[in-house]
């Protein structure tokens, strides 16, 4: 049933600062080592960080329909794993063994060499040297307040946590029909091989009925990643979205209203075609990161580029203060229990 | 080649085993009478979804048009076998967007009546054994209305298919006794069959069915 799920109590929102991710991928590590090592799940990457401009994951990850266009659903498409990646096999055996003489080469179930892997394209980024640029996006489930993935399942399998908003899949209910899947314009749901169900980032829900940050927020060494609720108007997730206005969504033309929001990258100067610094240009092409984040990108860059001035000349700046993070604890909002003092029984099995 | 719409599925009384009954080109089923079931797709319109109904606007589903049912009752079990012709088969859900072939055989939860269109409502049920390919045990839903199929976790309903020759032959097995649809000697069942074309990424409600009830006749 397309449910008019009802509007949550309070939202979880994060809030990721371009201008900071390194692409370390210890978000992708922290999250794959927590959730999805289990069987059927090795492909699964429930936080993907890719280079930007690049193909993202899947492959060509905005062209695969899903969302909304005025209102309505845009059907979409699920790629096939290949698109993903499939999580390699090595012989590690043949390698290590070896002297020197076998390869470490990786190797696709059917035996063949992969064409393609969830960040294939790193560090390619887009432009012709000296004009090259490139960024590290973030990905993880958006828990969109106008979710395409909850609104596809003919069965209600998907449902929005009342006091969170947070968007999951009940494992029970889904009959692995995958609408949902095609219906993400940003294609973050995976499917399980082993159980046939859809599975996808569960925001770490376990972890902030504990007091304990997202392990994705949580690992970052980068201090990228901000937590909280929207409703809390004096956390950084409120003020860097409304009140400073520098915390943007990743497509907005999706039209389904994510809970994840971007600061975007400032970017060196163009050059000139005397090799010079065009001051009036940012290395980045007008008009990629309107169409990665929408119309307020322009003053978004803007609002940093001034604070960070102001900062350099020795004033205080609110939005900087937010942005640098000096402790640690304040990106977490109200989820900075630390997980090693919690009191809980170990894992069985 | 025309299919005549069949109101009824007679079972007939046999000697033979589960075993080969449950392989459906045995020579168990071979002088079985078979009748020709026409199928046709479900209505778009009713499907639950927007996204569904959105998807599905501009494609043709239920591409499956006819499926041979015959039954026959042995060693206290009733077996129901569905053959139709899959060019294209699609024996398993082998990558994201592989969906595989299926089946059922949908009943009134009490054996009587139900709401077919809907498949049942809160106060009268259905129940269906579906089979899927890749998949060894068949799953028994019961459901009361569009979207709301359940799983049993344990239920009495085997299954035994074969891929030949471009159709698909699925026989299904359950004790007469067994839990779930009541089926008794000489009872005049209603029956609804599916059948999904893996090919065309049919699933859920995209399928292929009798719009109206079938009757099985159970023998004496």
């Amino acid at each position: 049933m397309a449910t008019a799920s009802p509007k949550p109590a309070r939202q979880l929102v994060m809030v990721f600062d371009l201008n900071k991710c390194l692409g370390c991928q210890s978000c992708s590590i922290a999250c794959k080592t927590l959730w999805t090592d289990a069987p059927g799940m090795e492909a699964m990457w429930w936080n993907i960080v890719n280079t930007m401009p690049g193909e993202g994951t899947p492959r060509d990850v905005f062209s695969h329909g899903g969302g909304y266009r005025d209102g309505q659903p845009v059907p979409g498409v699920f790629p096939p794993l290949a698109q993903f990646g499939e999580a390699w096999d090595f012989d590690h055996e043949a390698t290590f063994g070896s002297n020197g003489k076998a390869a470490f080469h990786p190797l696709q179930h059917d035996g063949t060499s992969p064409e393609w892997g969830p960040n294939w394209d790193e560090d390619m980024g887009g432009g012709v040297y000296p004009h090259s640029y490139f960024f590290y996006l973030q990905q993880i489930c958006a828990n969109c307040s106008k979710p395409a993935c909850l609104e596809a399942c003919p069965r209600t399998a998907l449902y929005r946590r009342e006091e969170d908003g947070i968007i999951l899949i009940d494992e029970e209910r889904c009959h692995g029909y995958r609408f949902c899947a095609e219906a993400c314009p940003y294609k973050r749901i995976y499917f399980n091989s082993n159980r046939a169900i859809a599975q996808k980032c569960i925001s770490c829900y376990p972890r902030l009925e504990a007091g304990v940050a997202p392990a994705c927020v949580r690992q970052c060494p980068g201090r990228v990643r901000h937590v909280d609720y929207m409703e809390n108007k004096e956390g950084h997730a409120y003020k860097l979205v409304h009140k400073w206005k520098v915390a943007l969504p990743l497509r907005p033309d999706f039209g389904t209203e994510p809970n994840v929001f971007y600061v975007p990258p400032l970017a060196p100067y163009a050059f000139n075609e005397a090799g010079e610094f065009d001051e009036t240009r940012s290395r980045i092409p007008e008009g990629y990161l309107e169409q990665m984040f929408g119309p307020g990108v322009e003053q978004a860059l803007a609002t940093i580029q001034a604070e960070r001035e102001k900062s350099a000349r020795g004033e205080p700046s609110e939005l900087m203060d937010i942005l640098i993070a000096r402790d640690w604890n304040d990106l977490l909002g109200p989820f900075t229990e630390n997980p090693a003092d919690l009191d809980r029984q170990p894992r069985k099995g | 080649m025309t299919a005549k719409t069949a109101a009824k599925v007679t079972a007939q009384r046999v000697t033979a085993s589960s075993k080969e009954l449950l392989v459906p080109g045995s020579k168990a089923w071979k002088d079985v009478a078979e009748t020709a079931v026409a199928l046709s797709p479900t209505p778009l319109d009713a499907q639950p979804s927007a996204y569904v109904r959105a998807s599905w606007a501009d494609r043709p589903h239920g591409k499956t048009g006819t499926v041979n049912v015959s039954a026959v009752v042995a060693d206290d079990a009733l077996f129901i076998r569905l053959r139709w012709e899959t060019a294209d088969p699609r024996q398993s859900i082998s990558d994201n967007n592989v969906y595989a072939d299926a089946c059922a055989v949908l009943f009134p939860a009490d054996g009587k009546g139900a709401e077919l269109a809907t498949m049942g409502d809160e106060k009268r049920p259905v129940q269906a054994w579906h089979w899927r390919a890749g998949t060894a045990l068949p799953f028994v839903v019961t459901a009361t209305g569009l979207g709301t199929t359940e799983r049993a976790k344990a239920h009495p309903v085997s299954v035994g298919a074969a891929w030949e020759g471009g159709s698909w032959s699925v026989a299904f097995r359950r004790d007469l006794g067994g839990k779930g649809v009541p089926l008794a000697a000489g009872a005049s069942v209603p029956i609804g069959l599916a059948v999904w074309q893996g090919a065309n990424n049919e699933r859920a409600g995209i399928k292929s069915h009798t719009p109206d009830w079938l009757t099985l006749e159970l023998p004496k």
